[in-house]
């Protein structure tokens, strides 16, 4: 890497003071005069046809301001890359327990809460079905979406080719790859091993719930803030749900509670914006309880996968065979995507000769499916890296050993047929195996049994979206970059402000940040998919590129020297090798460091960045490049195992990714510690538990636990590490970390609980309760 | 019916008429723009809400304003007082605890309730005084520097 002085360094974040004084701005503190409290009333069936809504009673209550139903509303499409769902069922048909059928709107919250219970609702239960395998069967007990065959598909733009399967009506789709000849591999193999995995839905625990405020400016226009992840995609569904000219919708959110992939839009939007527009435009807020956003927010998707292989005695895995259950629950929209992507997990680290895959979408009557943390590779890599660790013993090899053997390479085509570049898998797994001292034994300490545990992942972020940025300088040579993403937390604000002071050789001081307002921000897709740091850097560099171009042009007649001679830096235009002939920035203007840009009016530099991506061949799978960029990493972990209770205490934790060259490495060494945690969680502790009703039994933070500060090792026994294999078209080398850091670590723990005492859970997560029943004989999900 | 009530908040004392039955959160929030303090779940489990009452970290969500009263509270708008940040604050600025920044209010009230108290603890200390504050984001590890740092700078 060329050297840098801004680049690289772990400056603090722009964004902090704001938040340690408690000044940052979150849409749910946001309040306005004469705004009114919105409550959406829910479906109490998880199946159900809607008979009749009467609101008589709700409308009488003194303070109530507008009431809005199924029954009156015409189709407000909510669809962003496949279009299932409406904000109020047009079919009059509710698919899970939490699906809106009206909303209310008061002068008080209080008075919201009662006239939503004061709707009444008459409904005609259907039959239902909540486990992934049996909607997938070609005769199940309930058909969720009769009619998906004809919704709107708009993922091709993400080179994925819609497929579903008339035999099975749950399915709403069907991806394959087929490289090689797997029957060949498994006929020439010494040892085929098959198994079936499982990872339940899980909750993204975000502290903000989902809000948003909806309001009428007096010419018309819609302003919303709101929580959600992606102003500009939210701005684009408003426009479309309530046919509205982009011209006339402002959506603003700068800082959110954590999104993790779980504030997808539409969860609080459009009810907001419904009832103000009810209630003559007045403001309108509509925001989750903690209860609501567990069952009624959106969650990540179960996944059940079934893998076999064939494995020569030395440890070369020659064919590999999948199929892919992925539970979108009662809506989908983009988490279709899911029941492609979840196969990027499953042979991302790995060379595999002959490959076949088959994954499905299917339709359940349980909550609404989101993207979380991953998108569906941390889901298959549960899988992939046990059954890496049950080969490996079964074969008495190391498992450090035959993930080496088959690990994937620079250079090397990956099973959907990209050339993989910038790829430092195995330099992580070379750390973290050192740091953990991996042949080293761990010692044992009376009823805790001690054990370590490895484990690979990897993530794809997607090609075919767009990222923007516009760079203006100001008349004191100062800049100011407004971006299409926004600050969900995991830093985009400091990289962007960080990238833009390199490209100017400015400090970050003279650098401001605008995003997550669509009134002045370019248009870019959402902040999902690891993709800030690659496509926004990318984008940023342009918009630099041009603005620089702009103030060359402008001092070229000035400075009287041929423009590519000029070059921008400290605030100033010099001339290559005279460093006597410059001009301040401030000379540009007129007045001098007050007005207008010279010729120009103003220097705004403007750039969109995007990989294309090439669509995949609908049979095989096949595309020179569907991911952007890709992620790798490695984590391995020390567990100890009390016996007489099941307990699992994480005792170390080494982790070590490759996100490229980092832009500030103390934020990608956060992202790694969050990571950690959120997969402790996963691994150990989290499920959202559905009863027979369809009902969720635990939606709150005392029945679903997440893990504290007391469940993470000590901070001298977790290590976070970066292995920079920097990719050729990242912004100085730089690519994504968000997703990756939570992938390899359940499998991890798994494989360490294993080493301590022989037992393997293959349906997350592994509680203290299913060790104890695995210990004592009563369960049969023991290897 | 709205009752008159006085309350002591970062030092400054306001005469209110409440309605009974708010909790202290409703009314720093909606009575007295005070938002620095966050909602995360309302139900006394997250601890975005934490704030001090006679110098304990309690959460705002539970408490009904009409029950503080004559004690005094300290919220993280009270932290930064004569524009100096407070050394915890300047601490989670340094070590990179920060991520979303939603939890960071309350984890910094937290934080200031232990220190107060005891001001030497140990990581174990440290834990077990924000075992009660969720983050989702940073993994507590940067949270946990932070505070133990800000300890030491402030003996300084």
């Amino acid at each position: 890497m060329a050297h840098t002085s801004v680049v690289g360094k772990s400056l603090p974040r722009i964004d902090v003071h704001d938040k340690v004084t408690g000044k940052a701005e979150f849409p749910i503190t946001f309040q306005l005069p004469r705004m009114l409290h919105g409550k959406i009333v829910r479906s109490p069936y998880s199946h159900a046809k809607i008979i009749s809504i009467d609101t008589t009673e709700a409308e009488r209550l003194p303070g109530v301001k507008a009431v809005v139903t199924a029954m009156d509303t015409p189709k407000i499409p909510l669809g962003v890359l496949y279009c299932d769902r409406d904000a109020f069922p047009v079919d009059l048909r509710v698919r899970y327990v939490g699906d809106p059928v009206a909303a209310v709107a008061a002068e008080t919250e209080a008075i919201a809460e009662n006239a939503s219970d004061l709707v009444k609702v008459e409904y005609e239960e259907l039959p239902a079905v909540f486990d992934t395998e049996e909607a997938f069967g070609t005769d199940p007990p309930a058909v969720v979406h009769p009619d998906h065959a004809s919704y709107e598909y708009r993922a091709d733009r993400a080179g994925m080719q819609r497929r579903i399967d008339p035999q099975r009506p749950n399915v709403c789709h069907h991806f394959q790859i087929r490289k090689g000849d797997v029957d060949k591999g498994f006929h020439e193999a010494d040892l085929i091993v098959e198994d079936k995995y499982f990872t339940p839905r899980i909750q993204h625990c975000q502290l903000e719930p989902c809000v948003s405020v909806a309001w009428f400016e007096a010419n018309g226009t819609l302003r919303l803030k709101t929580s959600a992840q992606g102003a500009q995609v939210t701005k684009s569904t408003m426009c479309e749900a309530f046919n509205l000219s982009p011209s006339k919708v402002r959506v603003e959110c700068q800082y959110i509670g954590g999104a993790f992939g779980g504030k997808g839009r539409n969860i609080t939007e459009p009810y907001a914006v419904l009832l103000s527009m009810k209630a003559g435009g007045r403001p309108v807020r509509v925001c989750l309880t903690r209860e609501e956003h567990f069952h009624s927010g959106r969650s990540r998707v179960p996944v059940v996968t079934y893998i076999k292989d064939g494995v020569k005695k030395d440890g070369t895995i020659i064919a590999r065979e999948f199929k892919i259950l992925v539970d979108m629950g009662a809506y989908a929209d983009s988490a279709i995507m899911i029941s492609r992507n979840a196969a990027f997990g499953t042979f991302g680290c790995y060379n595999t000769a002959n490959f076949k895959l088959d994954s499905y979408g299917v339709y359940t009557n349980t909550p609404l499916s989101a993207p979380f943390r991953g998108f569906g590779s941390a889901e298959t890599i549960w899988a992939v890296e046990n059954q890496m660790d049950v080969i490996a013993g079964k074969l008495g090899l190391d498992p450090v050993g035959i993930r080496k053997k088959n690990i994937l390479k620079e250079g090397d085509r990956d099973a959907c047929g990209q050339i993989v570049r910038g790829i430092g898998l195995e330099e992580c797994l070379d750390r973290v195996e050192k740091w953990i001292k991996w042949k080293k034994p761990s010692s044992q300490e009376g009823i805790w049994k001690v054990g370590k545990g490895i484990a690979l992942g990897n993530k794809f972020t997607q090609a075919g979206f767009p990222s923007s940025a516009m760079v203006k300088v100001y008349p004191d040579g100062s800049i100011e970059v407004l971006h299409s993403s926004h600050e969900i937390g995991m830093g985009v604000d400091t990289v962007v402000a960080q990238i833009a002071a390199e490209s100017f050789g400015i400090g970050v001081d003279h650098v401001r940040v605008v995003s997550g307002d669509t009134g002045v921000c370019p248009y870019g897709f959402a902040p999902v998919s690891s993709r800030e740091t690659f496509h926004m850097g990318n984008a940023v560099l342009g918009a630099c590129e041009d603005a620089k171009k702009q103030l060359c042009e402008i001092a070229a007649d000035m400075l009287d020297a041929p423009i590519e001679l000029l070059e921008v830096k400290d605030r100033k235009i010099y001339v290559k090798g005279h460093p006597e002939k410059m001009l301040n920035i401030f000379e540009l203007f007129r007045p001098p460091g007050v007005g207008y840009a010279l010729t120009k009016c103003e220097v705004l530099g403007k750039f969109s960045y995007q990989v294309p991506g090439i669509p995949e061949d609908p049979e095989t799978g096949q595309s020179e490049r569907i991911a952007a960029s890709y992620s790798f990493g490695a984590h391995a972990v020390e567990v100890a195992v009390d016996v007489e209770t099941g307990e699992v205490r994480l005792l170390k934790s080494a982790a070590c990714y490759d996100a490229g060259t980092p832009i500030n490495p103390k934020m990608c060494e956060a992202q790694i510690e969050g990571g950690t945690a959120m997969a402790i969680g996963a691994a150990l502790y989290e499920e959202m538990l559905i009863n027979d009703k369809g009902d969720l039994l635990n939606p709150n933070f005392r029945d679903y636990k997440i893990p504290t500060a007391e469940d993470i090792p000590n901070n001298a026994d977790i290590v976070s590490m970066l292995a920079p294999a920097p990719h050729p078209d990242g912004p100085f080398g730089s690519k994504g970390i968000g997703e990756i850091v939570t992938i390899p670590a359940p499998p991890a723990i798994s494989n360490a609980i294993y080493n301590a005492v022989g037992i393997r859970i293959k349906t997350l997560p592994i509680t203290s309760e299913k060790i104890l029943k695995a210990l004592k004989g009563y369960s049969k999900e023991v290897e | 019916m709205k009752k008159l009530m006085e309350f002591n908040i970062n030092g400054d004392l306001y005469q209110l008429a409440v309605e009974p039955n708010l909790t202290l959160l409703e009314v720093l929030w909606e009575e007295l723009g005070l938002t620095g303090t966050k909602m995360g779940c309302n139900q006394g489990d997250c601890g975005a809400c934490t704030v001090l009452l006679d110098g304990m970290a309690v959460c705002s969500c539970l408490i009904l304003a009409a029950a503080t009263e004559q004690k005094e509270i300290i919220t993280i708008e009270g932290m930064d007082a004569d524009s100096r940040l407070h050394p915890i604050q300047q601490a989670f600025i340094d070590y990179h605890a920060v991520q979303c920044g939603y939890c960071t209010p309350g984890m910094i009230m937290s934080a200031k309730a232990l220190i107060d108290k005891n001001p030497d603890p140990t990581e174990n200390d440290v834990k077990r005084a924000i075992q009660g504050n969720l983050c989702r984001c940073t993994g507590y590890v940067k949270i946990v520097d932070a505070i133990l740092a800000s300890e030491e700078t402030m003996k300084e």
